[in-house]
């Protein structure tokens, strides 16, 4: 006999999803029959108020699309101006905009560690995460003023140059949080119940993540390796020497570990840097903002971020306003088209493991 | 036993303990929700003020509306607002709530949300750093122990007038007319 | 690299008679114009037979002054690490054109929210027809005669400014009974 379905609305108020928006489910008994999900809770049509700006104020809303990690977005636009102008930026620029790349990503990941086993119920993780990337946030506080919101990487190079005994304060940090990845590893890694509710759950296959779209972690949890840190370096990634990790398997536990050897990587990236940095100008200077005019024409610039590919494509007709800019996150193809196919015959208590193991996160799809 | 003297007790002891137990309501409705986990967890306690975490509007105190809030919001938070129970207080987090902040022309976004909700408390910045919101918490303490925070009460006393003004924003009206 | 361009622009303009190329940028991408209906088969070939498999982006634009919406298919190929622009432009007024979500599934998205901002049409889309704004009545919001600060000005009340120059903190700590601390008052104007 068959049971009736329910519809069951997973909504903006929920504990359990990664943000402001809705999963309409419906279920007969445990097990989800169809998967819809509508989004709108946070769209604030930041690409209409970009055209009222001129080219430097509109960089302050940049930000403020993907919330855990503003860092890409930033560094998206200013690449896409600099094409489109032609401007070059100094090479000790380039280097410190490495370093906040990589230290965001740090700090993404860690709060990432939070949302994922808190939708577990293994509370502790986020304790202990969100409490060590407090560090990562006062290095950020003392370089540009701001915990969350930097504004620091603008077209033409970095806002400010590095202070003194920085650098030993980001090794420092870095030898604090190596050592703290393994106190992560016996928590969460070694678990037997987090690896019994997230090894098959979840599973993409790797033809459907080609067909779907897939970027990112998910894409390199399904063993394909595609980085835009290799395929299309920007910024001085050839002259680094870092691995991107892939694992078969496709399901929340492979997407798990690629992130967490991730974290071991971008500490890496950090001590090169911070080696290898030259000394020198840190900005090309911009003319006066109010008069600022970029040559007529388009650029897309993209970058990779936490989630995936993080792209930026403006339109200039020769004025101080831009004509059209348009933003692309990697949410914005997870968590609409994926995710409804995906929800298909799971269960409905995974519904939050897998929508925090896909990165979906509302800012970035209705910006 | 009803006299004032007597009453005036009750209302103290009732007003401390209240202070001492709020608990939030867990939705993050815009940008300043990413400063609630670090005020949660170690470095900037907020458990040791008795401020913690309600997954239900049935069970939340206050109502911390963290930054800007669209029409379709707008719609979900007042009738979550609605169902919380007495005594509830709401929170005004980030500039967004005070006069609109930096998405002040777009056609999505209310700008003040004194208009349709009932505030007692406003955190300013943007975003907050996780010690004003501590120190938003203590003036609310501050509000309830005076006994002055009264959004509540002031909400249902003026119902049509926050009535009237809901409903000039948001166009498919589908809540009732009384309060829950 | 610049072999490898002359190579596929040869091949697609011996299939496709109306490809029109641009040269005048500084980046590293081909770029092609195409009328609207052949927007479908110009992207199963590049996706099939070029190896440009991963679709990056959609965008609209607005050119009011010229009467024309364009639209600008990104695309990628992880073999040869080119990107190429697909370009095409429909009538303002009437804006039409063929649904691709059966070559790359995530366009529907893309598709919705073009409907929904710019009010272009897509044959054959099937989704569901309110995405990210709800119960709109104007017209479509991001097209470049909606003017968005008079709309907000209108519809929500707004708080109207300071006119005169007192401390905030002044008027709340005296409100409220308490002092300001020294270390503060260095500050107060």
């Amino acid at each position: 006999m068959r049971e009736k379905a329910t519809t069951l609305y997973i909504g903006p108020q929920h504990p359990g999803i990664t943000g402001n928006m809705m999963v309409k489910v419906k279920v007969e008994g445990d097990t989800i029959v169809k998967a819809r999900t509508e989004v709108g809770y946070l769209h604030r049509a930041f690409e209409k108020l970009q055209e009222s700006r001129n080219w430097l104020q509109s960089f302050t809303l940049l930000c403020r699309f993907c919330v855990p990690e503003p860092d890409p977005v930033e560094e998206s636009y200013a690449r896409a101006v600099e094409l489109l102008e032609g401007r070059e930026v100094p090479e000790r620029a380039k280097y410190i905009r490495v370093l906040m790349l990589e230290l965001a990503r740090m700090g993404a990941y860690m709060l990432w560690f939070g949302g994922q086993n808190a939708s577990l119920g293994l509370y502790t993780m986020g304790q202990w995460s969100v409490g060590d990337r407090n560090y990562i946030l006062d290095l950020f506080e003392e370089l540009t003023g701001g915990r969350i919101y930097h504004m620091y990487i603008w077209p033409g190079g970095v806002r400010r140059d590095l202070p003194e005994g920085f650098a030993d304060k980001v090794l420092r940090t870095m030898d604090y949080l190596e050592k703290r990845l393994k106190d992560y590893d016996d928590l969460m890694f070694e678990n037997t119940i987090f690896q019994k509710r997230t090894q098959g759950v979840g599973v993409i296959s790797k033809e459907k993540a080609v067909e779907w779209g897939v970027v990112g972690p998910v894409l390199r949890g399904c063993g394909i390796k595609s980085d835009i840190r290799i395929d299309d370096p920007y910024e001085v990634y050839d002259k680094l020497d870092f691995i991107v990790p892939t694992h078969e398997g496709g399901d929340i536990w492979s997407r798990a570990l690629v992130r967490r050897q991730e974290i071991r990587q971008s500490i890496r990236i950090i001590r090169q840097v911070i080696e290898k940095m030259p000394s020198g100008e840190y900005y090309n200077r911009i003319p006066n903002p109010f008069k600022w005019t970029l040559p007529k024409g388009d650029a897309y610039a993209r970058t990779e971020s936490v989630r995936g590919e993080v792209g930026m494509y403006i339109v200039s007709d020769g004025s101080t306003h831009p004509r059209r800019t348009h933003f692309r996150g990697a949410a914005y193809v997870h968590g609409i088209t994926l995710l409804e196919n995906i929800l298909v015959g799971e269960n409905v208590a995974d519904v939050s493991a897998i929508m925090n193991s896909l990165g979906v996160c509302p800012p970035e799809i209705e910006r | 036993m009803n006299d004032k003297n007597s009453q005036k007790i009750v209302d103290i002891i009732q007003n401390w303990a209240r202070k001492h137990s709020i608990w939030v309501l867990a939705y993050g409705t815009g940008c300043g929700a990413i400063e609630i986990p670090p005020t949660m967890t170690s470095r900037y306690d907020a458990e040791r003020l008795g401020v913690r975490g309600a997954a239900t509007p049935r069970q939340a105190d206050v109502l911390l509306i963290s930054g800007y809030l669209t029409v379709k919001t707008i719609k979900r938070v007042i009738r979550v607002y609605e169902q919380m129970q007495d005594p509830k207080y709401v929170i005004g987090f980030g500039s967004c709530t005070i006069n609109g902040g930096m998405y002040y022309d777009s056609y999505n976004t209310i700008n003040v949300l004194d208009r349709y909700l009932p505030v007692d408390v406003y955190i300013n910045g943007c975003m907050p750093r996780p010690e004003a919101v501590l120190s938003g918490f203590a003036q609310l303490q501050k509000r309830i122990a005076a006994g002055r925070a009264t959004g509540a009460q002031h909400y249902k006393e003026n119902l049509e007038w926050y009535r009237a003004n809901q409903k000039k924003i948001i166009p498919n009206w589908v809540m009732p007319d009384y309060n829950w | 690299m610049n072999e490898l361009k002359e190579v596929i622009i040869k091949r697609i303009k011996a299939n496709f008679a109306d490809a029109a190329e641009r040269n005048d940028f500084k980046d590293n991408r081909l770029d092609i114009a195409v009328k609207k209906e052949t927007i479908p088969s110009i992207l199963f070939y590049l996706k099939d037979e070029m190896g440009f498999i991963h679709l990056s982006d959609i965008i609209c634009v607005d050119w009011l002054e010229e009467g024309e919406l364009e639209v600008v298919f990104i695309l990628w190929s992880p073999v040869d690490k080119i990107k190429v622009f697909v370009r095409t432009r429909l009538d303002r007024d009437n804006p039409v054109m063929d649904n691709v979500d059966m070559i790359w599934r995530q366009a529907n998205t893309y598709e919705r929210e073009m409907r929904e901002m710019f009010g272009v049409q897509f044959t054959g889309l099937v989704a569901p027809d309110e995405f990210i704004l709800e119960d709109w009545q104007g017209p479509p919001p991001f097209r470049r005669d909606f003017d968005t600060a008079a709309y907000a000005e209108k519809t929500f009340w707004q708080r109207p400014g300071r006119e005169d120059a007192q401390d905030v903190r002044e008027t709340i700590a005296k409100r409220d009974g308490e002092e300001i601390p020294d270390f503060a008052k260095k500050y107060s104007r």
